[in-house]
């Protein structure tokens, strides 16, 4: 790390502590109720106890897997369907519109229907993510496709290449990169998928906790659960980049 | 080695280029030339079945595996190492891939690219790229080289010495070329053959020139021989005989007598 970036690290690190202090301060001093914010120690008691009272760990292993099980589906489901378009203009013609409507709205109001369809077990929030995540990956697919280089493709038919070439090293690793480029944004997806499924309805989850805090007013608990999901969020993006730097080295050359 | 005969080529039916007649013997260098735009590339692209004909015919003495086409961008598979995109032509052909790999490495040492597989067409400059682009073709060892202004986008130095390279593997092998160019010094210095296109619409080949110089060739000792001058004065003038402005550089027509004389001379 360069002496500036660090520098700048701890500049960024002190004013969150200066502002946390401030908070813990205004609390303690009586000029903002605790009951609506509460201070900083007061949101990491909470934490500590769901984290090793092991009360957290059922519920965010529910979220996880309706995540990783709706980005796995989804990332099918939206790989399929954009190749197909992209490749059968039937077919496209049959996907595009409803496609672009379900682009166009807030998947998650169609979170509800899935609960009344599949109950308020996995199911349902499998499905919110699934389709949050295919919509988008099927974009990225069918664009993807759709903006190969034809020099490309051209430069390999003179070289003898048939059909099996051309996918295999124009298309699949064309197509890879603009799945990639969307990839960080499913895995959100695939948690708002699943958080918001559990809102909804649900016996179990992150969502299903964050829904119980804010029907007792525990702003502790919310605020707690909020920083959980982001941090989870937050370590998956990093995983992710670390996936795409490794497979698109190079671009970032 | 290859005709091509009454080759008609258009979009939408109407043609660009009609009546095209083309004869290269099997080891002669033939050049195109003609003005940008003019279609040169199609007849490039109908030899090796990127596009359809309106009318004509292309006969072939060899295999369409053994025609390399070399293109006027580089467009190498960015996300391929150096030494897997000059591979690519040696898996198409069922080589096993350490075997591709390895008479990968050699194409690229043999261009000055020893040590270079690893790295990925970003990394290189237009230069290395254009070289990475010619050992892919050269790899299949093709007998047929088709060039499309290969070296259009190369500096001056880097392009000498680019072309003075593929011209001594010209040599060795007894390549067979039809390069298309609208550079005529270029087209000179190479070729044992010059066709000169005309402009279109229904652009035609307007005349046919020899090379009387000897092969093999130094590029920049073939611009000094006593037959390049001449003959790039009358590519000059067959060339601006049609629509080309004539440019302060352009070099002066010649009085009708020195050229019924050229005519002459040309004749014998």
């Amino acid at each position: 790390m360069t002496p500036r970036r660090r520098a700048s690290m701890v500049r960024r690190g002190g004013a969150l502590l200066v502002l946390l202090a401030a908070w813990e301060g205004l609390s303690a001093a009586g000029w903002v109720d605790p009951f609506y914010a509460p201070p900083p120690t007061a949101v990491g008691q909470v934490l500590v106890t769901l984290v090793a009272g092991g009360d957290l760990w059922p519920h965010l292993g529910a979220t996880f897997l309706a995540a990783f099980a709706g980005l796995a589906v989804g990332l099918v489901v939206g790989v399929a369907l954009g190749f197909a378009a992209a490749l059968a203009p039937p077919v496209a013609d049959l996907l595009e519109p409803v496609m672009i409507l379900l682009n166009a709205i807030p998947r998650v109001i169609l979170a509800p229907l899935f609960v009344i369809w599949l109950g308020i077990g996995l199911a349902s929030k499998l499905a919110l993510a699934t389709v949050l995540v295919a919509v988008l990956i099927f974009f990225a697919v069918y664009n993807g496709v759709r903006e190969v280089d034809p020099r490309l493709v051209e430069r390999l038919r003179t070289l003898g290449g048939g059909r099996r070439f051309v996918v295999q090293e124009v298309y699949v690793p064309s197509v890879t990169s603009w799945v990639f480029g969307s990839f960080k944004v499913a895995v959100g997806f695939a948690f708002t998928g699943a958080v918001v499924g559990e809102f909804v309805a649900s016996s179990r989850g992150l969502g299903y906790l964050l829904q119980f805090a804010q029907s007792t007013y525990n702003a502790a608990l919310t605020i707690a659960l909020i920083l959980v999901i982001m941090a989870v969020v937050l370590g998956l993006f990093a995983c992710a980049e670390r996936v795409e730097r490794r497979l698109l080295r190079w671009r970032h050359l | 080695m290859l005709r091509v005969s009454g080759l008609a080529v258009g979009f939408g039916g109407e043609p660009i280029l009609d009546g095209i007649d083309l004869d290269v013997a099997a080891g002669e260098f033939a050049t195109l030339v003609g003005p940008s735009g003019s279609g040169k590339t199609s007849i490039l692209r109908v030899i090796t079945d990127l596009l359809e004909p309106l009318r004509g015919t292309v006969e072939l003495d060899v295999g369409p595996r053994d025609v390399g086409f070399l293109f006027q961008d580089d467009a190498l598979l960015p996300w391929r190492t150096v030494r897997h995109n000059v591979a690519l032509g040696l898996r198409i052909r069922e080589v096993s891939s350490s075997d591709a790999d390895e008479r990968a490495e050699h194409w690229l040492s043999l261009l000055g690219l020893a040590g270079f597989g690893d790295r990925y067409p970003a990394q290189l400059s237009g230069g290395q790229r254009k070289r990475v682009a010619i050992a892919q073709v050269l790899a299949l060892r093709p007998r047929l080289l088709l060039m499309d202004e290969p070296f259009a986008a190369l500096d001056a130095i880097v392009r000498t010495r680019i072309t003075q390279e593929l011209l001594d593997w010209v040599e060795r092998e007894r390549l067979t070329v039809l390069l298309v160019t609208h550079d005529l010094e270029e087209a000179i210095s190479a070729s044992d053959a010059v066709h000169v296109l005309g402009h279109g619409p229904r652009a035609t080949i307007r005349s046919r020139h020899r090379v009387a110089i000897p092969r093999p060739r130094r590029v920049l000792e073939a611009r000094g021989h006593p037959a390049f001058g001449p003959l790039l004065r009358r590519l000059w003038d067959d060339l601006a005989a049609g629509k080309l402005p004539q440019g302060p550089n352009a070099p002066a027509r010649p009085e009708p007598r020195e050229r019924a004389a050229r005519a002459e001379a040309a004749r014998s």
